[in-house]
């Protein structure tokens, strides 16, 4: 049986607004395994970016247990969370959200600058991830020097510079022409497949979900019964 | 960083006016020996020529000159610079530091009608020793004619022409000659000079025109007080200035970080802390506050020397500058507000949750 890498237990998460509380996530449970393609889906407001917050340590619940890698997310304070982050989790965003002002290479040693690797190692280790994802050519190249699917793809390296675990991508397509799309979705299940990288993504893109290896439904902040799917 | 780099040029060039106006002296050693006497009541009130007599009786008195101020007009209005009647044996050696070949020396000394000028001064006006040169009176009813008989250097200050006295008494009426405006005296020692400046207003505290002795810094600072009350003016201004730029940097900081709240995110989403992000925007307005306090003293120091160049002999202000310690304090000003400012922005950044941050749309 293959080791369960995130185990949530009654997950909730309520937000609060002004005098309303808005009941994002409802006693939650999940199981994920490492090795895992999970793609999560749901309408607007169902609690997916939610759930892929919290799994991602980017937020705290308000209630019930998550544990990552073995590792209770509710006993770290935010310093620890935020260098467990760095060790563990690999983030791509819908918008990308490279630093403007640095080059593709800078924008991928980024996170390495928090490890103990030296500035020689970062650039070597950046330089392999960008090679990975096809980008070798474009190291000193700023983000609006690059196209939509190139930006993409940076963050896909950075999200993997330090060889994370965990992938989170929120959205990955969602500002991608279809043919961009599909490279960055061949990619992502590449490092799923061919690197054992779990990986949780949020999608609204049916398209996109045909890569994972499993489909959770959210809707109204609680999940719904598990599809599994052979990969395409 | 424009909006504080002119925030600092202004507290420089105020800075530089400050000390060039109350705290700079002549610190040649003959500056440091000089005194002016003039008439106790006002500088346009003059004083009989027999004061110089009984100055020169007071102990620890060098030399002492009487000299006026001509005023007048040099072929137009705008060609102001500093014109004044003196004695010609005492000139050279109450100003030692004038530099002057000697047989020009001479020709002035003999020539009553003859004058001296400034290096920079003749050159500005293209007048070469020979030439003869007119001052229209304004302050007297005369046109006098010089014979320009030499050019002096010094080491600062060089705008000034100066002439015979007697030349001036000689070309007014009988009734209106034999008075001084001003007496330059020269002491023995600068230590001397206070107690010499007591003995010479004592001297005539009973007759019927007082006098008033002091420093030749503290004279020329004089004419500042003519604007007012410039001390306070300037404390005034400096205050308001240094609020203004605690508010500049601090929306200049403010203003930087709220278009990069959704960059503060991204960072911690990558695994920085809430203090690297601190330390971060702390650092990048430290950074920013101390280029611009740089380049505001290099605009505030051209503008000093722009001054300094037209400055036509007024209050020390030829000597405006701004010296190593006005760039090493404005600069340290600029860190210090830069950084104080950057604090409170700063702290609400490095806060923020990743979850708000990355919401943010800028």
């Amino acid at each position: 049986m293959r080791e369960a890498v995130i185990e949530a237990r009654k997950l909730t998460k309520i937000y609060k607004r002004d005098e309303f509380e808005v009941r994002a996530l409802d006693n939650c449970d999940i199981e994920i395994h490492r090795g895992e393609f999970v793609a999560l889906m749901g309408p607007s407001g169902s609690g997916k970016s939610t759930l892929m917050h919290l799994i991602a340590a980017m937020d705290r619940a308000t209630s019930g247990r998550i544990a990552v890698l073995g590792e209770d997310l509710a006993e770290l304070d935010d310093a620890e969370l935020a260098r467990w982050r760095n060790r563990h989790i690999g983030f791509i965003f819908q918008q990308f959200n490279l630093i403007p002002v640095l080059t593709a290479l800078e924008n991928v040693e980024l996170p390495l600058k928090l490890t103990s690797m030296n500035g020689k190692e970062r650039q070597r280790q950046a330089e392999t991830a960008l090679k990975l994802v096809g980008l070798d050519d474009r190291l000193t190249h700023f983000p609006r020097q690059l196209s939509g699917g190139q930006e993409q793809r940076v963050a896909i390296a950075r999200a993997i510079a330090t060889d994370p675990d965990i992938l989170i991508a929120d959205e990955p397509t969602g500002n991608l022409d279809a043919q961009s799309a599909k490279d960055v979705m061949t990619m992502l299940q590449k490092l799923n497949r061919d690197f054992g990288k779990t990986i949780i993504m949020v999608t609204h893109d049916r398209h996109a979900a045909e890569y994972a290896t499993m489909i959770r439904h959210l809707e109204k902040g609680e999940l719904k019964p598990e599809i599994e799917y052979p990969q395409a | 960083m424009a909006s504080i780099a002119a925030s600092f040029c202004l507290l420089g060039v105020l800075l530089a006016i400050y000390v060039a106006l109350f705290l700079t002296g002549d610190d040649s050693p003959a500056g440091a020996r000089r005194l002016v006497t003039r008439n106790r009541i006002s500088l346009t009130q003059i004083m009989p020529i027999s004061y110089e007599a009984k100055i020169r009786q007071v102990p620890g008195v060098e030399t002492v000159m009487a000299y006026q101020w001509f005023g007048g007009v040099y072929k137009e209005p705008k060609n102001f610079f500093a014109r004044f009647a003196c004695e010609p044996e005492s000139l050279f050696k109450i100003y030692p530091e004038y530099r002057i070949p000697e047989e020009e020396k001479r020709a002035f000394q003999a020539d009553r009608a003859g004058t001296v000028l400034g290096r920079d001064l003749a050159n500005k006006f293209n007048i070469k020793t020979g030439d003869k040169i007119t001052l229209k009176g304004d302050i007297f009813p005369i046109d006098l004619e010089f014979n320009v008989r030499g050019l002096f250097d010094a080491d600062k200050n060089e705008e000034v022409m100066w002439f015979n006295i007697d030349y001036l008494w000689k070309s007014l009426p009988a009734d209106r000659r034999d008075f001084a405006g001003t007496y330059l005296i020269l002491a023995q020692s600068a230590e001397d000079g206070p107690a010499i400046a007591q003995q010479i207003d004592s001297l005539f505290r009973n007759a019927q025109v007082q006098t008033r002795t002091e420093s030749e810094s503290a004279f020329a600072a004089s004419f500042v007080n003519f604007l007012g009350n410039v001390k306070l003016y300037l404390f005034m201004i400096s205050a308001a200035i240094t609020f203004t730029i605690l508010l500049v940097c601090g929306n200049t900081v403010a203003m930087s970080v709220r278009e990069r709240v959704r960059e503060v995110g991204i960072m911690k989403t990558l695994g920085f802390t809430n203090g690297e992000v601190l330390g971060m925007i702390l650092g990048e307005a430290t950074v920013i506050s101390l280029l611009g306090g740089f380049f505001g003293c290099v605009v505030a120091w051209l503008l000093c020397r722009g001054v300094a160049a037209n400055a036509g002999g007024f209050a020390n202000l030829e000597g405006m500058t701004l010296s190593p310690w006005m760039w090493v304090a404005v600069i340290a000003a600029a860190v210090v507000m830069g950084t104080a400012a950057a604090i409170v922005p700063a702290l609400g950044a490095s806060r923020t949750e990743i979850v708000e941050a990355m919401r943010y749309s800028g």
